[in-house]
This record gives structure tokens, sequence and C-alpha cells, in this order.
């Protein structure tokens, strides 16, 4: 009975041993495919990784989680997730006033930051698929130019 | 504005300490004790009531800038967009034949400042980040120029940091005039704190010193040090937003940007290194460490420090006798938290601080106006003035 029990354990733990190994070898296929080709989605969120970190994570925190009451979440926020345009908006041109995110009303200024089409892009691919946010719709630079600033 | 996110200690540390009192280990005591952790004293008192009211002088403003009185009684406005405003019997008028801004991130027309002499030879001061020079991107620029029929006529640049970069924080930009007649003003890192703040042959995380023409002083410190900037007067930086002078000492006061927590007040000394990023009582944005280091030798101490980061923008020391008990404090803008700070200043310490006009909107300046009054840049509102009761 004892010998069995230690059999099973043995055998157990190969089998885990196994699983981890080959998850890992899963993970390096993964890597080096990725790595060799890129699609045009994952590129231009690698790209917006970096744009996040230099203009956007001082207030909306770099896991996206914002700043209770001072700034929105962008991690699962509806507002992001649900207002496409509103969003690339914000982005390229600045937002104030009212706004609603997950049911909490923010009413400050998100000054705007000299992105060119093409970064507010990425950044925008960028949150859009980080912190449990996903979207399989790219935004193309062709998407941006056409987000006019909204007439006062 | 390089503007560091709060970071107030949450829940974290104190669960840490709560299960270190039922384990009763010492470990646990440690790493609740971790540096940058704890919140720095004075803490900061809000007063029951209101000694005094607020009037908007100037309404309807972005994010105003700088701030220059001009004799007369009207004021220069700068809006970080690029507009220069000529505010003047309640009318803006914007000046024409303002350089062209680099619009990126934190950049754009940033600080006003008149020459001590102004009556006499009309110099404007003005810090921008600029595209001058070569390669893409832009870096912060000084230039002076003269006002007349609201255009900025003979404008000479005095300063343009370089490399040009398109990394969008941390231009610094504050510009004040020391007793010895020089200016002095600051350029942040350009967000390349492994490269900058450290090197004095490289611009950014400076404060630099030169003649109101921009040239440099023969008793600056790295003046005969080969590939140095000569223009260096201090090094170590990371974000500089505010800038006085000490109304007795004559000091320069300046005070920076952290990253997470660590915002510093410097009192700034010929040569001296105040030791970003080597030294720091902040952390990464994203709660990683950046060193273990909060002093080393050859490395200033600050002469105070905020954790949590209040985001500090503009400074200005009372001495006008309209605020009896106010005078000789130190006021800070605090981005971050909305509110302008009052810093008590007792035995070269701050002894106590107390929040001005709470939740009064992002305050980007302050300054004691010719009259004696202070006036608070806020953006998104406008220029507000403070009245005793
Ligand atoms: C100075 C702080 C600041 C910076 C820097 C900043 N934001 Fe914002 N952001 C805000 C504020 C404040 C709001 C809400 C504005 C309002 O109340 O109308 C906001 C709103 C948003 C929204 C819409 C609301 C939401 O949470 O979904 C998006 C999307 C957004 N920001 C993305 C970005 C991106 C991307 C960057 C960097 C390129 C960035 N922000 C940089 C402060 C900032």
């Amino acid at each position: 009975m004892k010998e069995a029990n230690l059999l099973l354990s043995c055998l157990a733990l190969a089998f885990v041993g196994l699983v981890v190994m080959q998850s890992f070898k899963n993970r390096d296929i993964n890597v080096t495919k990725d790595h060799l080709q890129p699609s045009a989605l994952e590129a231009s969120i690698q790209r917006g990784s970096v744009i996040y970190e230099g203009f956007c994570a001082r207030c909306h925190m770099p896991s996206g989680e914002g700043v209770k009451s001072a700034f929105p979440p962008l991690a699962q926020s509806d507002y992001l997730l649900e207002k496409r345009e509103e969003s690339i908006r914000a982005v390229k041109y600045g937002q104030r006033g009212e706004i609603v995110v997950n049911g909490v009303t923010y009413n400050s200024i998100m000054s705007p930051m000299g992105l060119t089409n093409e970064e507010v892009a990425d950044v925008m691919n960028y949150i859009l698929n980080s912190w449990g946010n996903k979207s399989d719709a790219m935004v193309t630079v062709e998407e941006v130019a056409k987000v006019k600033k909204q007439t006062e | 504005m390089t503007e560091p996110k709060p970071f107030v200690p949450g829940w974290g540390p104190v669960k840490v300490i709560f299960m270190a009192c039922l384990l009763g280990t010492p470990m646990f005591w440690a790493c609740a004790q971790q540096k940058g952790v704890k919140e720095n004293t004075p803490e900061i008192v809000t007063p029951g009531k209101q000694t005094y009211t607020t009037e908007t002088v100037v309404p309807g403003l972005d994010i105003p800038w700088g701030m220059a009185f001009l004799p007369g009684g009207s004021m220069l406005i700068s809006e970080k967009s690029g507009t220069l405003i000529h505010f003047k019997d309640g009318k803006k008028t914007n000046v024409k034949d303002v350089p062209e801004v680099y619009f990126r991130g934190q950049g754009g027309l940033m600080d006003l400042e008149l020459h001590p002499r102004y009556a006499e030879n009309g110099w404007i001061y003005l810090s921008y980040s600029s595209q001058e020079g070569t390669g893409k991107g832009g870096n912060t620029a000084i230039l002076r120029a003269k006002l007349e029929d609201d255009r900025l006529v003979d404008q000479q640049l005095l300063y343009k940091g370089v490399p040009n970069t398109t990394r969008g924080p941390h231009f610094g930009s504050r510009l004040e005039f020391g007793d010895d007649g020089m200016l002095y003003f600051s350029i942040g890192d350009r967000y390349n704190r492994d490269e900058n703040p450290q090197d004095v042959t490289r611009d950014g995380g400076k404060i630099y010193r030169v003649r109101d023409d921009g040239t440099v002083p023969d008793d600056n410190p790295f003046v005969n040090q080969a590939d140095a900037k000569k223009a260096i007067f201090s090094y170590g930086h990371r974000n500089p937003q505010g800038m006085a002078k000490h109304p007795d000492t004559g000091e320069i006061w300046v005070h920076e940007h952290g990253p997470r927590g660590g915002d510093e007040i410097n009192i700034v000394a010929k040569g001296k290194n105040y030791g970003w990023p080597k030294i720091t009582y902040g952390i990464n944005y994203s709660g990683t460490k950046i060193t273990d280091d909060t002093a080393l030798p050859g490395m200033e101490q600050p002469f105070y420090y905020w954790v949590p980061s209040i985001a500090p923008s503009g400074m200005a020391f009372v001495t006008s006798d309209l605020y009896p008990e106010w005078k000789g404090n130190l006021l800070v803008g605090s981005l971050i938290f909305q509110y302008l700070e009052r810093c008590v200043i007792e035995n070269d310490k701050i002894a106590y601080r107390e929040k001005l006009v709470p939740d009064i909107g992002r305050v980007r300046n302050v300054r004691q106006g010719p009259d004696g009054y202070i006036y608070v840049a806020v953006e998104g509102k406008g220029i507000i003035k403070i009245i005793p009761n």
C-alpha cells in the first residue's frame, strides 16, 4: 500500500513536471513565432506601450487603474471599450468636462498631448489590449485621421 | 508637467503591520518600514476657518503657466498651448510673433520673467519647448524679447537644450533672477534619467545660470571642465517646476517633481549634485524600486521631500504686509491634490504645512504681485487672487 502511494506520487510529480516543461516549450515556440512575424496589431501594441509609459502612465497609472476621483481608469473602462470614437478624440485632442467612467463622474481636464495620428493609433491599440481589455478591431492611422475635433 | 501620481500608502503596509503584531515577527515590521512607503512629516493641516476669500481676476484660461506683472497694472500670462496673453483693463489680447512651441506632452509655452530692471530695458524672458536645431523632437529653450504694441520684438534665443527628443515629459522651465543679476533656469531630465541628470556634459536635469544676455559668467562651476555645458549651475535634478529667490538670503530655492513619492525642495548651490536618480525618496510609478539609496556621499539631501508626491508647480515666498500671519512663508502649488501649500519654515526646517484654497483645481503657478497680493494660476479656471479678511 505504502509503495503504491509512493509510486503514485512519483507518477503525479513526473506528470506535473512534463506539463510544466511542455508549457515552457510552447511559450518558447510562441515567443519565437511572434518575434519572427508580429502581426500589425502586435507591432502597434508594442509601440503603444512605449507611448503609454511616457505620456499616460503618470495619470492613468502603469496598470491602467487610474487614481480615485482624479484620473479615470483605462483598465476595464466601459467608456474606453464602448466609446471608441470618443476615446480616440480624447487622446488626439484632449478631453474636458463631465464624463462617466464605470459609473463614476469625472469633471476634469486631460490636456492635448501633441501625438501624431500613428502614435494615437498605437497607444489606443495598447490600452484596448492591456490589463484585461480586449479589442480585435485594430485602430488604424486612417481611423484616427478621420476623427475630428468636437465643435464646441 | 511632470506630474507624478500621488503615492498614498494604502492598505498594504497596514495589513503587514497588523500581521506583524499578530505574529510578533519583527521581520514583518522591517518590511512595513520600507523606504518610500512612509508618509513624510509634518502632516498637512486643513484649517477649520478660512481667513481669506478668493476672487477670479482673469477667467477662462486653460493651462496658465507663467505670470508677469507689468508696470501700470497689466499682466502677461503664458498658456501652455502657445498663446501669450496681455491682460489689460479686464481685456485679453493675444500677443503676436510669439516663438513657435513644440507642443507635445508636457511641453509648450512655459514660464515668464521680467528683467530686474525691466522699467529701464524692457526685457521679458520666456521658456518654451522648441524644435530649434537638428534632430526630431524638441527641448527647452530660453528666449528674451521686448513687448511693443502687443508684439514680441528684438527676440534673442539665449539657450536651447540639446538633443531634441520626441519624449514628452520633463521640460523644467522655471526662470528667476538672483541678487547677483544672473538668470537662473531649469531644464528637466527629458525623461532620460540614465543619461542626463548625472552628466554635466549633457543638458537636462540641471539648474543653469547665465548673464541677462545669455552669456556664461566666468565663475560658473564647470567653466574649466572640458566638454561640460558651461551654463550648468547644479545637477542631479529630475523636473524642477518651481523656483524662487529667498527674500532674505538671496538663495535660489527650487522644487522638483519626484517619481512616485519623493518630490523635493532644494536650495541650489554652485556645482552641487542633488542626486537624481542615484538617490531619491521615491519609487517608480509601477511600484518597483529605482535605487536602494536615499543618501550617498557627494550628493545633497533635499531641504524637504514630499511623500506622497503633491506634484509641485510654482513657488513663491510671502513678503507682503497684507498677510501678516504668512510673512516669510513658502507657497507651493499642488497639481495633483489641487491646493496651494503654505509652508512655515523654522530652524531651517519645514515646521508646519497648511492647505490653502482646498480643491481649487490644479495649481500651476503662484506669485506675489507688485500690489502685495498673492495670485494663483489654476488650470481650467484662470488667475485667482487671495484676499485676506
Ligand atoms: C495629466 C493627466 C493625464 C494624462 C497624462 C493622460 N490622461 Fe487620459 N484622462 C485624464 C483625465 C483627467 C480624464 C478625464 C477627463 C474629463 O473629466 O473629462 C482622462 C480621460 C481619458 C480617457 C477617457 C476616459 C476613460 O477612462 O476611458 C481615455 C481613453 C484616456 N484618458 C486615455 C489617455 C491616454 C491614452 C493617455 C496617454 C496618451 C492619457 N489619457 C494621458 C488625465 C490624463
